[in-house]
């Protein structure tokens, strides 16, 4: 008897936990009465995971636009009414085969309308490939990698700079203060791959001799073999493509070993203040590419400036917003034009006008090219100078000159 | 030469880390076995506990190890007598499942309470110097002696105290270890405490080196599988052989094969993995118990 009350009771808990969990997340349903016109859109973005960091930075970035679009905006225009969104999303956990997953079940449960990209190019990849087979529209501004784009699809549309021009600007602006050689070191994933392909065009366009390649695998716990190697060949500059986690361990390993290049240029990790909060001195005189920073000088009519953006997102989130949010913010705010300026929610309508775009956004131009990339935006350089991060590039958006060389490990 | 010298010096460095880390695994393997899937999410505790009491309270990461290491002994205890008791004896499977749970449910929880992003420890002397031409990177070296006298200091406690031997009597035969007086429930809770104050303990000396995050487990399991299963189950020189032959393959594949040097480390270590199984099943050194499956 008492053995059933316990599981009565247990079963009891266990329903209340996934009746909780089974929620989705945002908007409720209307309470009655007059019918609200709702367009659905469906993302799956890591939660959990490798990715659990820059994945919460796009869900920051999708659920500030479905606040500011419902809200704010008054919802979407479609021909002469406004639809609300309601956005759903699932943790893909970082894991190719969950992503592909979760978006056939957004597409063939939930019917969402229309889907938003997840996290890293990886996952993009995996979840774009069941989108194009359901002819569902697709706007990301989280993968990179070239490789989405040669594989003919026509629904795939990402707002953000290729990966293979990641590292021009930084490269650029070291050839300019006298490095002559580089090495390179990537994670063996789409866009780190993209990443590092783009690096050595770069470097041989800007006179620079690649003296090593080198590739690891997505969960590396160490890179002291590939540190001491590159040590050994003393090159100038070093080209580290990856994620977040792998900017910790580079410039860790880096300072352990005393493998001091004059300059390091890193992916993702060094535009993200917390790279510096958690690493203080080392950090400093890293470059990163960045998509987007808040000082530039782009601006629309829905966000307003860059810098408006961005505190718009502090006052919603607590934190300064990274560029992987910003562009999230960007690839659903280029849906609602396309939704509003083809007037329906027809499929070949709004891909149309997705084509037809050309716009410019808080985050920059979009224009998209025949394959879905958006190619008229250029990308800028960071350096994390004294704590700070600082835009060395472009021109236009210029905070700081470049320091280089960096200065030794221990004279620091 | 100096290159071939720096690569056996990181080998050596990474090989005591992973023998140190692969310990507590290989206790619990060793003398219960039960496969604990949550390994690394002890691990992660460990790194998690070292940044707390840096970031808040100021400690060494190396100093905190008095504060982590008994803590975790008592959380590995309690959770012995109230979880992993239950499956001891039991189906491999049960205990896969019940750990393979306890690790997702750990990992979330520290999601949750620290947020997914990454952390390190910044302690002011992690850099390096240099004998010989080699760089000597402080903190490294500092896990890789810390590592050996953790080691030493185990073997001479299961080999010459009484709850050492209890220990090792209960591994072998509980049966046995029953009937002459071994209370082999106690027993397996101190091993349990003892096993994972030692795998906190890993984590808390690599939180100076390497990204801490909710998600950094799984690999660290996965690898401890490796090595226990090269070294041979539940025994320190075991640990230690094994370590060290998957940190030196690791490194000097990664320092002299060019390009896609630490995949193929990695990928070289599984390779280890199956002809070691095929060829040599209770490991390199004899286990405590041979790897059977039942």
């Amino acid at each position: 008897m008492n053995k059933i009350l316990t599981l009565i009771a247990i079963l009891a808990i266990l329903g209340g936990v996934l009746a909780a969990c089974a929620v989705p997340g945002g908007g409720e349903a209307p309470a009655g009465g007059e019918e609200e016109k709702v367009i659905l859109i469906g993302a799956a973005v890591s939660e959990t995971g490798k990715y659990a960091r820059e994945g919460g930075d796009t869900r920051k970035g999708y659920l500030l636009w479905e606040e500011w679009v419902n809200n704010e905006y008054g919802g979407i225009k479609v021909g002469d009414e406004r639809y609300k969104v309601k956005l759903i999303m699932y943790d893909d956990e970082g894991d190719p085969d969950t992503a592909a997953k979760l978006t056939e079940k957004l597409i063939t449960e939930d019917k969402v309308h229309f889907l938003l990209g997840p996290y890293s190019s990886g996952l993009t990849k995996s979840a774009s490939a069941i989108s194009e087979k359901y002819n569902m529209i697709m706007v990301e501004g989280n993968g990179a990698s070239e490789s989405l784009f040669v594989r003919g699809f026509k629904n795939l549309f990402a707002v953000l700079t290729p990966a293979g021009n990641y590292t021009e600007s930084g490269l650029k602006a070291v050839a300019d203060a006298g490095a002559k050689s580089v090495v390179i070191a990537y994670e063996d994933t789409a866009f780190p791959t993209s990443v590092a392909e783009g690096a050595q065009k770069w470097a041989k366009e800007y006179g620079l001799e690649v003296l090593a390649v080198e590739t690891y695998p997505k969960d590396v716990a160490d890179v002291s073999g590939i540190m001491s190697k590159f040590k050994d060949l003393n090159p100038d500059v070093f080209v580290g493509g990856g994620h977040f986690n792998d900017a910790l361990l580079f410039i860790r390993s880096a300072k352990e070993l005393n493998f001091t290049p004059k300059a390091m240029i890193i992916t993702v990790g060094p535009s993200n203040p917390k790279l510096v909060k958690e690493l203080g001195a080392d950090a400093d005189y890293v470059i990163g590419p960045t998509q987007w920073d808040r000082t530039m000088s782009y601006k629309d009519e829905y966000f307003g400036t860059a810098e408006e953006y961005a505190q718009r997102f502090e006052k919603k989130w607590g934190e300064e917003p990274t560029y992987q949010a910003a562009e999230s913010t960007a690839a659903a705010l280029a849906l609602q034009i396309a939704i509003e300026n083809a007037g329906s929610l027809d499929t070949d309508k709004v891909r149309e006008a997705l084509n037809a775009m050309d716009v410019v956004t808080f985050y920059g131009p979009i224009k998209f090219d025949e394959t879905g990339k958006n190619a008229g935006k250029p990308m800028g350089a960071i350096q994390i100078q004294d704590g700070d991060i600082v835009v060395i590039a472009p021109e236009s958006a210029k905070q700081a000159d470049l320091i280089y060389p960096m200065p030794p490990w221990d004279q620091r | 030469m100096e290159l071939l010298l720096q690569a056996l010096f990181n080998g050596i460095l990474l090989g005591g880390y992973y023998a140190v880390m692969v310990l507590g695994f290989s206790i619990i393997w060793g003398v219960m076995g039960v496969i604990n899937l949550a390994h690394g999410e002890f691990l992660m505790i460990g790194a998690y506990g070292a940044w707390v009491l840096f970031r808040v309270f100021g400690i060494d990461p190396f100093l905190s190890l008095a504060i982590i290491m008994p803590v975790m002994f008592g959380v590995g205890y309690v959770l012995q007598r109230v979880l992993i008791n239950r499956v001891v004896e039991r189906p491999h499977l049960i205990s896969l499942l019940v750990t393979f749970g306890l690790s997702i449910a750990l990992a979330n929880l520290f999601n949750v309470i620290f947020t997914a992003d990454p952390r390190t420890v910044p302690v002011s002397y992690n850099g390096s110097f240099n004998i010989l031409g080699m760089t000597v990177p402080i903190v490294k070296t500092m896990i890789l002696g810390l590592a050996l006298l953790i080691m030493f200091a185990l073997h001479v406690f299961l080999q010459r105290t009484r709850l050492g031997r209890s220990i090792r009597a209960a591994a072998q035969n509980k049966n046995a270890a029953r009937i002459v007086g071994v209370e082999v429930g106690r027993v397996y809770a101190i091993t349990f405490g003892i096993a994972i104050a030692l795998t906190a303990a890993a984590g808390a000396m690599i939180s100076p080196v390497a990204p801490i995050f909710p998600f950094m487990g799984p690999p660290f399991t996965l690898k401890a599988f490796t090595i226990t299963a090269l070294g041979g189950l539940g025994r320190i020189p075991g640990a230690l052989l094994g370590g060290m032959v998957l940190g030196l393959v690791e490194t000097l594949l990664a320092t002299f094969v060019p390009g896609v040097g630490t995949n193929v480390g990695i990928a070289a270590s599984f390779v280890l993995l199956v002809l070691v199984l095929i060829l040599r099943p209770q490991g390199l050194l004899q286990g405590l118990r041979p790897m059977e499956v039942e």
